[in-house]
């Protein structure tokens, strides 16, 4: 027995050392993947990809939450000046230390009005970038920039001499980045090889190769789970929730992400003009039950007001309105819609999760007080174009996401986004007093009262807060699911 | 000859006219930057990216500029992809030509003995059951019988992986799902074929003169009977580019027919052309090789 047990903690000092390599290869099956890898271009998933490899100064948790990246502090020295100290001894996959230059570069280059860059907005107002030392950079803005830092959330530092010598194009095709992962190999269409970055400053990934593939069907992306080929995959759709559940090797995993689905109405034109037929809407749906017969009860009903309860914004007062029709074929009455009326709903098709579904079940709450509604299925460059000529008929359905900050998705309501039929001019000055201020409490107070007014104008009903419902392996430990989508892998293991 | 001749002098125009249809369709029915922007994008952005990409111009300034590109042999650059469009398409087309010829082989060999089957024992059980099967197989949707094939081969007996490409294995259920797609017809057209020309006088005589029914099958009845299985196989390529796109899609199979699919959403219009193009030379080709193998086989169509 004796001799048993010293073999067994020999044995066990002899694993130690080897347990602290990576090993193995986790393969994740993504629902969706730009077949371009670039920062510059493309909406979250591929920042997903981007963020294996590359990394921000300030990055977002899992919870949309701030913490340090390549910058390890920062610190306002005034309303309009910030200064980022950042972190030492980071190494560029090719062995070049990671400088104050390369974070200068990339800023100067993303906010150049010349670079076609899809986020370059999350910066804007960036008025100038000073190298204080190697690891010191200030940033001036033009005025006070409460969200810069998660602003920068979303912006890849690129290297200097790379990106200069390549052009920006051709160093995004094979990334070297600071990140956890290095890229192996990108096939379109089919998969994203990685491996770990054994260097990497916050430790190194207890993987050591990253396979990411696209698996657009998501039956067989299921299939691939149950099949043991893959460990984790993304948006299990809800009708396969339970077959994943059912197994013991498989879990679902699932959060509320920072998406707000809504049905936004035309205010410009009758009905919708009127706030009694649109506050009817609102009663006429039934949200708690849309979310758990087409959600499966994942995510949450939104509080009868835009931004989810994570989210920098939320007004804890406000709860939503409760479902009844009887009240919502009162006021239809009221404003002179006693028979009700002919309206559409226009959605997208498998741009968010149980979209078509969700839209049919509010069409169907609506005929049943009165007001025939039709679902109408639109395509994404159709989609696209109504949008820019603000004709997206008098009911569409929308997912506005925040990352966390009420102020991403309050601003598709002001008259400046250019997108919003609904004009208030209280909110729209309450809106840019938010993002004015680097006084936390002033800004908390305006978006309170900005949810406020749209709780009591019903621009748009608010619905649900979308869940990311992802299926893993039992043996995949150390993940879990992020509000933002991203994959965040480097502390993922396979037990 | 001639008739080859002059299908080769009108495929140019057949080309064209596919080019426009497509410029105008996807340039009307969605603003490529819009889409590439998304949301966040400002009216600056947008005029700086139109600019770029020279699509600030007069849609019918930017066809003629998009045509003379075109024949000169340059596609244009991918939105998506900021590379070559033909480089792109370039890069995915070995997946799909290599899925389309695996379903095809296995469509006209199974075919062919099917249909031979079906010939020799005419009406009776092996042809009744072969048949049905075919025109179940016909009109089975390919979507359904790729997750149905996932579940069984995959998942219930864990022999074959379920989807990607790399090891052969994974080209099984593809290639399964898309011969299925088309197999039933030659099936169907091989029976007839063979039941045809088994009327024939020369089978008669041959029959006659003593020689066994598998010899006269084979030496005699097949080759004469092979004639619209061949017209057939160039008519159902066509047929398996678009049966690629949905086979693509479920096997995650990384081919031409997905991309297009993918560049239609985004208005990606140089890949759009691209691939569309290379599809219908594919089609083009495949049809002339059809008619030049038939000529080599039969003497009566060389004397048209």
């Amino acid at each position: 027995m004796r001799q048993a047990l010293i073999a067994f903690a020999a044995a066990l000092a002899l694993a130690a050392p080897a347990l602290a390599q990576p090993r193995g290869q986790l393969v994740v099956g993504a629902s969706i993947f730009t077949d371009s890898i670039s920062p510059a271009a493309g909406g979250y998933n591929t920042l997903s990809l981007v963020s294996q490899t590359w990394e921000p100064l300030v990055a977002r948790d899992s919870e949309d939450n701030l913490v340090p990246a390549l910058a390890e502090r920062w610190e306002a020295l005034g309303p309009t000046h910030w200064r980022f100290h950042l972190r030492r001894n980071v190494r560029w996959h090719d062995g070049t230390p990671f400088t104050a230059e390369d974070a200068k570069f990339t800023l100067e280059y993303v906010t150049n009005p010349r670079t076609v860059y899809v986020r370059k907005g999350r910066i804007a107002g960036i008025a100038a970038v000073e190298i204080i030392d190697s690891h010191t950079l200030d940033v001036r803005t033009v005025a006070p920039a409460p969200l810069l830092l998660r602003g920068l959330a979303d912006i890849a530092i690129e290297q200097k001499a790379v990106t200069e010598r390549l052009g920006p194009v051709e160093a995004a095709r094979r990334p070297i980045g600071t990140g956890p992962w290095r890229y192996g190999e990108l096939v379109p269409g089919d998969r994203y090889d990685l491996t770990a970055n054994t260097d990497y400053w916050g430790g190194a990934p207890k993987v050591e190769r990253l396979r990411i593939r696209i698996i657009p069907e998501s039956s067989t992306r299921v299939a691939s789970l149950l099949a043991g080929e893959t460990q984790l995959i993304e948006e299990v759709p809800v009708d396969l929730i339970p077959s994943v559940r059912s197994r013991r090797t498989l879990a679902v995993e699932s959060i509320e992400s920072s998406v707000s689905l809504v049905l936004t109405m035309d205010t410009r034109t009758p009905p919708f003009n009127d706030v009694r037929v649109r506050q009817a809407m609102d009663f006429a749906i039934n949200k708690p039950q849309i979310l758990a017969q087409m959600l499966d009860g994942q995510g949450s009903v939104l509080d009868g007001q835009l931004v989810t309860r994570a989210t920098f914004g939320h007004n804890p007062a406000l709860r939503p309105r409760p479902f009844d029709p009887a009240r919502a074929r009162a006021l239809l009455a009221e404003a002179g819609y006693p028979q009700g009326f002919p309206t559409t709903i226009n959605t997208q098709s498998g741009r968010y999760l149980s979209d078509v579904d969700i839209a049919n079940a509010a069409a169907g709450m609506m005929r049943a007080v009165g007001v025939a509604a039709s679902v109408s299925v639109r395509e994404g460059g159709v989609w696209a174009r109504m949008e820019r000529s603000r004709e997206q008929g008098p009911i569409y359905q929308v997912g506005w996401f925040s990352v966390g900050d009420a102020d991403f998705s309050t601003v598709w309501y002001t008259q400046p986004s250019g997108r919003a039929y609904w004009v208030n001019e209280e909110y729209d000055r309450l809106y840019v007093a938010a993002r004015s201020t680097v006084v936390e409490s002033e800004r908390r107070a305006a978006y309170h009262r900005m949810m406020e007014i749209m709780h009591e104008e019903v621009p748009s009903i608010f619905l649900v807060g979308l869940p990311r419902v992802y299926g893993r392996s039992a043996r995949l430990q150390g993940w879990r699911p992020a509000r933002d989508s991203l994959l965040r892998l480097h502390t993922a293991e396979l037990r | 000859m001639a008739y080859v001749l002059r299908r080769l002098a009108l495929a140019p125009v057949s080309l064209l006219l596919v080019v426009l249809f497509v410029f105008v369709v996807l340039r009307v029915s969605g603003d490529p930057v819009a889409i590439y922007l998304g949301i966040d994008a400002t009216p600056e952005q947008e005029a700086l990216l139109r600019e770029q990409l020279g699509l600030d111009d007069p849609l019918p300034v930017q066809f003629l500029h998009f045509l003379a590109d075109l024949l000169r042999g340059d596609f244009g650059n991918s939105l998506q992809f900021r590379a070559p469009a033909m480089a792109v398409v370039g890069q995915r087309l070995g997946a799909t030509l290599e899925l389309i010829a695996y379903a095809l082989s296995l469509a006209v060999a199974g075919g062919i003995l099917g249909g031979l089957a079906c010939a020799m024992w005419n009406d009776r059980l092996p042809d009744l059951l072969l048949t049905g099967i075919a025109v179940a197989g016909q009109s089975m949707p390919s979507f359904w019988l790729g997750i149905l094939l996932i579940q069984l081969f995959a998942l219930d007996l864990g022999w074959l992986p379920t989807s990607g490409r790399g090891e052969w294995e994974q080209a099984v259920l593809p290639t399964i799902t898309l011969a299925t797609f088309i197999l039933p017809n030659f099936v169907l057209v091989t029976r007839t074929a063979v039941l045809e020309t088994m009327r024939e006088q020369f089978v008669t005589t041959a029959r006659a003169r003593g020689v066994g029914g598998a010899r006269a099958l084979f030496r005699h009845v097949l080759p004469n009977a092979l004639n619209p299985v061949i017209s057939l196989l160039g008519m159902q390529i066509g047929r398996l580019m678009g049966g690629a796109v949905v086979t693509e899609t479920v096997f995650a199979w990384p081919g031409v027919g997905r991309l297009m699919v993918s560049a239609i959403f985004q208005r990606d219009l140089p890949v759009v052309i691209a691939a569309v193009f290379i599809v219908a030379v594919t089609i083009i080709l495949a049809s002339l090789l059809v008619d030049l193998v038939q000529a080599a086989i039969d003497p009566r169509i060389r004397m048209r």
